[in-house]
């Protein structure tokens, strides 16, 4: 092995050795932060996994339970008896289809807001980098609602007039006609509204809080 | 657009990496966020138009309103169901058991597990807690190193495995692609169609299947250094049977993805619907294991969806800015040769995947880079199938291979130095780069499946043939009943 290979390694072992914390070499990945609160030892030694999430409390996962269960079973079985009904009974496979989409919007509208309650998005973690300890908790709630906010804002303000003109004509379905296009079109004004109420809430809510700390 | 804005799309690229490192915030809120902030600098400096950004809304109706996606809910779904149901303990023992007189019974059982469940799975960081749960306590006795290169190994097959979620997803981008390819100067579709998911799949079958025999060879090798440590846990009749049931049920759920008689989505949802009726009907769940079970698929497919979104503005106000198109006319124009131009932008791709996700590398990455890529090897189905390999690559070199960092931080193996994880894994890597370079230097090996998928698949009679070009021809008039 040539001596440049050598040194590589060792600055790897060196950044990643194996009974100390990760160095900064190590962390340079992004994980789901989820995925630490359920599996994962909670001692700082797992390489480069954020602390693990809030505890969400059983109500909450009571609620995501019940959103799930509505949307998450029935596009299963929807798009399971698509295949019967292409290929033994040759029909209503595409309003299948169809039922199936609008169940999937309405799941992805919910999906998206109900993980960033679990704090379950995808964010680089591992080491707190010096704006990482400027952007507080205090901060944090307003960079996400200056982020989203105006995409959100601008979303509604781009897809309520569609959806109003939609439900006034009961879009329907391009392929085969099937009523309940226009229910898209709610999933993503309902998207919208979510994620921007999400983020001001939060902002509302860590700002309470953090008088109340200081208090 | 050219000119001193075309390269804004690069430092949207620089400003977002910043970012995400910088802050630590959810990536999706920083790629909304970049977007943004990109779009309102190039209204003010008139570089894009108001208007044309109304488009965010309907792309993001057209991501609510794509088939495929409805695949990501129930990949999400059973991954997690399957990290809380017997089954792939059954799959484990039951192959430790078969293979337990070559010497390596529990690392040809790890590989066999990570073989049968990936499909299923859907992703690297499903398929890497499974296993991490399931195998690694069981691979105690074996050393560590190559426990750990086992573990990252197996992870990573479901990115070739069809009907995996990123298969899926990744078939889904090259359809893009292949379309945006097709429309550049110095591309020739020719005779050829645009490729979908299921030629993907068809292309991956052959590379896939050698990474999969020389894995398992080298699983074999490593595993039989370890003999006299090897021993068989006792194995019931019923898991026995439960595995033999789910080897059929997988194998037939992925020859029928193969030969079209059903779309990955559906053998998805049968998967799903299956293990649901399984687990109800054998109680294996108690109501508050399934309440998890659902809220952690509700989240974790938001992450996913969410990262779309933002994926799918973001990749919005770059090529608004014209970077798409700045890129590809500088790849078309380099002064290297198309193979060596195509193996660089490979090398670009498996630095990317090195550090991020999958899910970020198909989602923006390749969206950008793919276009020139295919004009420049020339056929679609070659560069999908090498962008999963160096995809697959990518996650097994350590330090920061997703899977390699996963199977330390999840396996609760003991860790050993960078070096020896680095040469327990070696073989793996090495066979991989082999394979890599075979369907690099050989295309040929991509279409082995093609010919045979095409008369299995959609057989049309020239009398439909006939029909539809009459009715394409003359929309206006009432379609003629069917000769039975």
């Amino acid at each position: 092995m040539s001596a440049r290979l050598k040194f590589v390694l060792a600055c790897c072992s060196a950044a990643w050795p194996c009974d100390k914390p990760p160095g900064p070499l190590a962390t340079t990945i992004l994980k789901p932060m989820e995925e630490n609160s359920s599996v994962l030892p909670t001692d700082g030694n797992a390489v480069g996994l954020r602390a693990p999430a809030p505890v969400n409390g059983q109500s909450r996962d009571r609620r995501k339970a019940s959103v799930a269960i509505a949307l998450v079973i029935p596009l299963a079985f929807l798009l399971f008896a698509q295949w019967p009904l292409r290929s033994w009974l040759a029909a209503y496979s595409r309003d299948a289809n169809n039922i199936a989409q609008i169940v999937f919007a309405l799941y992805a509208a919910v999906a998206i807001t109900a993980a960033s309650r679990s704090k379950a998005h995808l964010a680089f973690v591992g080491y707190r980098t010096l704006v990482q300890r400027k952007v507080t908790v205090v901060w944090r709630p307003w960079v996400r609602l200056v982020c989203v906010g105006p995409w959100a804002a601008f979303m509604l303000w781009t897809a309520l007039p569609q959806m109003v003109e939609s439900i006034r004509v009961m879009e329907k379905f391009g392929e085969g006609y099937t009523p309940g296009y226009f229910l898209m079109r709610v999933a993503l004004v309902v998207l919208a509204v979510l994620v921007f109420v999400n983020a001001a809430g939060d902002v509302y809510f860590e700002t309470r809080r953090h008088r109340q700390s200081k208090a | 657009m050219s000119g001193p804005f075309a390269t804004a799309g690069l430092w949207m690229l620089v400003v977002l990496a910043v970012l995400i490192i910088g802050t630590g915030l959810p990536v999706w809120v920083l790629l909304i966020g970049t977007a943004s902030l990109f779009a309102a600098g190039g209204i003010l400096v008139g570089a894009m138009d108001w208007g044309v950004l109304n488009a965010i809304a309907s792309r993001t109706l057209g991501l609510l309103d794509q088939d495929l996606l409805q695949a990501l809910p129930l990949f999400v779904f059973i991954g997690v169901l399957l990290q809380r149901l017997p089954v792939a303990d059954a799959l484990f023992l039951s192959l430790a058991s078969v293979f337990g007189r070559t010497g390596a019974g529990t690392s040809i059982a790890a590989f066999g597990v990570g073989t049968l469940v990936a499909p299923m799975n859907g992703s690297v960081a499903s398929s890497s807690a499974l296993l991490a749960r399931l195998v690694a306590p069981r691979l105690g006795r074996i050393d560590a190193a190559a426990a750990t290169a086992l573990i990252s190994a197996s992870a990573t097959i479901g990115v070739v495995v069809p009907p995996s979620l990123v298969l899926i997803l990744l078939g889904d981008t090259m359809l893009r692609a292949h379309t945006e390819a097709s429309n550049l100067p110095d591309y020739v579709l020719g005779t050829t169609r645009i490729i979908n998911t299921q030629d993907v799949f068809h292309a991956a079958l052959l590379p896939a299947a050698t990474v999969l025999m020389l894995w398992l060879a080298v699983a074999w090798w490593q595993g039989r250094k370890f003999k006299s440590q090897q021993t068989a846990a006792p194995v019931s009749r019923f898991q026995l049977a439960l595995a033999l049931v789910v080897t059929c049920a997988t194998l037939a759920l992925f020859v029928g993805v193969f030969v079209g008689e059903i779309f990955a989505v559906e053998a998805a949802a049968t998967g799903g619907v299956l293990l649901v009726c399984a687990s109800v009907a054998t109680r294996a769940l108690k109501w508050t294991q399934w309440r998890s079970v659902l809220a952690d698929t509700l989240s974790l497919s938001g992450a996913l969806l969410a990262l779309l979104v933002g994926a799918t503005t973001f990749s919005l106000v770059f090529r608004l800015w014209g970077t798409d198109t700045w890129i590809t006319n500088t790849l078309l124009a380099s002064p290297l040769s198309p193979l060596v131009t195509s193996a660089l932008v490979l090398l670009l791709v498996a630095m990317c995947a090195w550090v991020l996700d999958a899910f970020e590398v198909i989602f923006v990455i390749i969206p950008i880079i793919a276009p020139p890529l295919i004009a420049r090897l020339g056929d679609a189905q070659q560069t999908a199938v090498l962008l999963l390999l160096v995809l697959q690559l990518s996650f097994l070199i350590p330090p920061m291979g997703y899977a390699v960092m996963m199977a330390r931080a999840k396996s609760g193996l003991v860790n050993t130095s960078m070096w020896s994880t680095l040469q327990a894994l070696l073989p793996y890597i090495a066979v991989q780069c082999a394979v890599t370079a075979m369907v690099f230097a050989m295309p040929w090996t991509v279409h082995q499946f093609d010919t045979a998928a095409e008369a299995i698949a959609a057989p049309i009679s020239a009398q439909d043939l006939e029909q539809q070009m009459r009715e394409m021809s003359n929309p206006g008039s009432p379609p003629e009943a069917k000769n039975p």
